[in-house]
């Protein structure tokens, strides 16, 4: 098959059993790989309402077609699994290098099941794969071990690891790799550590095979000359995600201590400015990407090296908390990237915590002694390192995640945990925003922003409106964009520098040899999105219309300052949207996907029948 | 003496098409927007010699200053 | 003539070495490409590219006289004539002479110029050997 390495490895880790089997060419066909791929082995391999950090759950690994060939940004992967956060489908993408290097060596996913009974890694050199101890590695933190690893294994292997964090199964626990990317949300690492999997390491000297090579090697060329020609480009290489934070803060967007305004006072000391003239050293790239948008940072304030942070980073561990250092922020940063934590989770937990704190809900006793006002970042980066290794009453409690800690706290602090299906939001503050709030009420992992930026379009049309133009946006975007996680590319070449959508067609069909056009690809993605809705379907009782609800704070409580003072979206509103949205997703009122709409996406055989998993 | 402004992306609908334009010093990037109806929302970030500005800069004369469109994000 | 590269601005990206083995053998595959990304992390952070000088040096040491140049003036290993004896890998003082298991002869950079057109932060150019 042109375009994919050809095996899948299935990894056995309760036996140490590993065997090769080919990659199946119908879930090619219908799913592409990667994103697709993974959605597709959860639901028929994962049997229904498996404990998460059980035997019985699977976490793979899926490069796409385009992982690892010359075209722009082609180094992503997804990490799926049945989530310990939330309870239903988990998909994390991670760039780097390690999707292309999976594929060189020769296999297009890999399939862990089953739990080791002793801590283990997976070393995968070409033709040889072992499970070899890792004891000795047990404990370390992510950035460490990569580190140690690369001086053992030789600096060509690529690394993905998890910390401390993943070991203790805090619910959302990442997989870190290449020194500052991330398989971050939903708990991926935390089922990598249930899996006592410490770490995966990779060397491939093969290629892949392209079906016309003169016409992909041309059509590569073309994009690679639009990237370098876009207007974009010299911005976005100097400042990367951080260039947004300014353009939030002014718009109410930059979520301030736990999203109770969009606007932080202290916003402009951690401006992207601010950021690359203080402590940035090299603009990081994943692989095949001519716009690196990491930003490599040294802070002397903390004698750290850290990748970052981001723009959701420095929302989430920044002016949500208060923090308005770009070097507290950098550390807070590099603590979650050693430790192997969701760097947004982390912070939007935290920032619940300190609401508690200053409400007086929590008190310095069952905060372990940390003063835990807004802006305080010494009781930050303490606090990190508690939850991390669920260190005491708090740290113990916060690695549950926010819909958790809040209800065993009660007291109303559920009012103030801001998630959906408990996954804590990234930063973009929805008081007044409709398209974004409906973005984060239906994204398909929980409250996350990377299935459907929405938020320049809510204020290019009006913020408050509540219109079905606004619905199809975002379902619009819930196809384009996670088909590039599907396809094994970054999204942001197109995102950020207007590279055109009418690139990747082409490419695709000179790689594969398969003849599909734009709106193909768009089919399997509408595809794929409803597959990961029936996961939830399936996995969790009563899922339906109530788990699309946004976090509480937006509906009810009115934003604090800045361009949004006073404002908030009224339930009925958020509901209007959903009502919206379902209807033209083809789904009833209850927010499941019609037998028509399952049917016309060629699901209706992999999912049976659909009140079956009611 | 002027300064120009280098308009990109969907920001050309409001300078007529053209991507560079000469505007008196004197305003704000802020009040230069505000007199081409351009509302500050629809742009991302202002970039003067390479680096970021805010939109309460004072282009002087003979500064070119680049209006980057709001595009997408991460 | 010969390719130069300012380390200070690569990210590490790769698809230099992409673009080199497509030109060389056909193939995607970047372990076959005739220029090296050295990456320093956790610290300093930095990468190192390391490319071709023509220095000229492969040609005086091959035992065969294998090594020409073509009409760019770039050194160039003559696949029917390379022994494997790895003179010129050992003596190239970039270390950018290579070979692998799977291909019959040494091989180095031919001055195409395809890794200049995908760099994104334009760390490559071709441009007169300085004297």
């Amino acid at each position: 098959m042109y375009g994919y390495a050809g095996r899948v490895l299935r990894v056995d880790l309760t036996r140490g059993i590993i065997t090769r089997e080919p990659t199946p060419e119908a879930v090619v066909r219908d799913y592409l790989g990667a994103r697709g791929m993974g959605a597709y082995l959860l639901w028929t391999e994962v049997p229904k309402r498996t404990d998460p950090l059980g035997p019985g759950n699977k976490l793979f690994l899926s490069t796409g077609p385009l992982s690892g060939t010359l075209f722009p940004g082609a180094g992503k992967m997804d990490f799926t699994t049945k989530s310990p956060l939330t309870g239903g489908y988990a998909g994390a993408s991670m760039g780097g290098m390690l999707a292309a290097e999976l594929k060189y060596a020769g296999y297009d996913a890999v399939i862990l099941e089953g739990i080791s009974p002793r801590p283990v890694y997976l070393y995968i050199d070409d033709e040889r794969v072992e499970l070899r101890p890792a004891d000795a590695y047990w404990g370390q933190g992510s950035l460490t071990l990569e580190k140690r690893l690369k001086d053992e294994l030789g600096e060509d292997f690529q690394i993905a690891t998890i910390g401390p964090a993943g070991e203790k199964l805090v619910k959302y626990a990442c997989i870190s790799h290449d020194f500052g990317r991330q398989a971050g949300r939903g708990g991926v690492g935390t089922v990598m550590g249930a899996k006592k999997l410490k770490a995966i390491a990779v060397r491939g000297s093969g290629g892949i095979p392209i079906a016309d090579t003169a016409e992909f090697v041309r059509l590569a060329r073309e994009a690679y000359r639009a990237c370098k020609e876009a207007e974009g480009l010299e911005a976005w290489t100097r400042y990367g995600t951080m260039m947004v934070t300014s353009w939030c803060n002014e718009n109410a967007a930059l979520p301030t201590r736990n999203f109770q305004s969009g606007t932080f006072e202290q916003g402009a000391s951690i401006y992207a400015s601010v950021h690359r003239k203080t402590i940035v050293v090299t603009d990081k790239a994943c692989f095949g990407c001519p716009s690196p948008c990491g930003k490599y940072s040294h802070s002397k304030k903390h004698n750290i090296y850290v990748e970052g942070p981001e723009y959701e980073t420095n929302g989430m561990l920044g002016s949500d908390l208060g923090l308005g250092d770009i070097e507290d922020i950098a550390k807070a940063n590099q603590l979650c990237d050693e430790l192997g934590l969701d760097s947004i989770s982390t912070g939007g937990t935290i920032a619940w915590a300190m609401e508690c704190y200053e409400k007086g809900i929590l008190n310095r006793e069952q905060s372990g002694g940390l003063d835990l006002r807004f802006g305080n970042a010494e009781a930050v980066f303490d606090l990190i390192d508690r939850v991390a290794h669920r260190d005491g009453w708090l740290g113990n409690l916060l690695a549950e995640g926010v819909k958790r800690a809040a209800s065993a706290v009660g007291q109303d602090s559920e009012k103030w945990a801001v998630h959906v299906k408990g996954m804590e939001q990234s930063a973009y503050d929805t008081h007044s925003a409709t398209s974004m709030l409906l973005a984060y009420m239906t994204a398909d992992v929980g409250a996350h922003h990377n299935r459907a930026w929405a938020i320049t379009y809510d204020l290019a049309v009006g913020r408050d409106r509540v219109t079905p133009e606004k619905a199809a946006k975002v379902i619009e975007l819930q196809h384009i964009r996670p088909l590039m996680d599907t396809l094994g590319c970054c999204r942001l070449q197109w995102v950020e520098l207007g590279m055109p959508l009418s690139c990747y067609a082409p490419a695709l069909q000179a790689l594969t040899g398969v003849q599909r056009s734009w709106e193909d690809l768009l089919h399997i993605s509408e595809r794929i999105w409803n597959l990961t809705r029936m996961v939830w379907v399936r996995e969790v009782e009563g899922f339906g219309r109530a788990w699309d609800s946004p976090a509480t704070r937006f509906v009810r409580e009115p934003a604090v300052g800045g361009v949004t003072d006073g404002k908030l979206t009224p339930p009925l509103a958020a509901q209007q949207m959903l009502d919206y949205y379902y209807e033209q997703r083809g789904w009833d009122a209850n927010g499941i996907p019609t037998s028509e709409t399952l049917q016309r996406l060629g699901l209706s055989d992999l999912v049976g029948d659909r009140s079956a998993w009611r | 003496m002027a300064v120009t402004l280098v308009a990109t992306g969907g920001l050309r609908e409001y300078t007529g098409g053209l991507q560079e334009l000469e505007v008196a010093a004197g305003p704000t990037v802020k009040e230069m927007l505000g007199t081409l109806g351009i509302r500050p929302e629809l742009v991302a970030a202002v970039m003067r010699n390479r680096e970021l500005v805010s939109k309460d800069y004072r282009p002087e004369d003979g500064e070119t200053v680049v209006l980057v469109a709001v595009l997408g994000g991460g | 003539m010969r390719l130069y590269a300012d380390s200070a601005k690569c990210s590490g990206c790769r698809a230099c070495l992409l673009a080199c083995s497509l030109h060389l053998f056909g193939e995607n595959n970047p372990k076959k490409a005739a220029l090296a990304i050295v990456p320093h992390f956790p610290a300093p952070g930095t990468f190192e590219v390391k490319v071709c000088t023509q220095c000229g040096r492969c040609a005086e040491v091959c035992p065969v006289d294998a090594i020409h140049q073509n009409e760019k003036g770039a050194y160039y290993i003559e696949p029917d004539e390379c022994t494997l004896c790895m003179a010129c890998v050992e003596e190239c003082p970039e270390g950018v002479v290579f070979t692998r298991p799977d291909v019959g002869y040494a091989w180095q950079c031919d001055l195409c110029g395809n890794c200049v057109e995908v760099c994104g932060p334009g760390v490559l150019w071709i441009a007169e050997r300085e004297a």
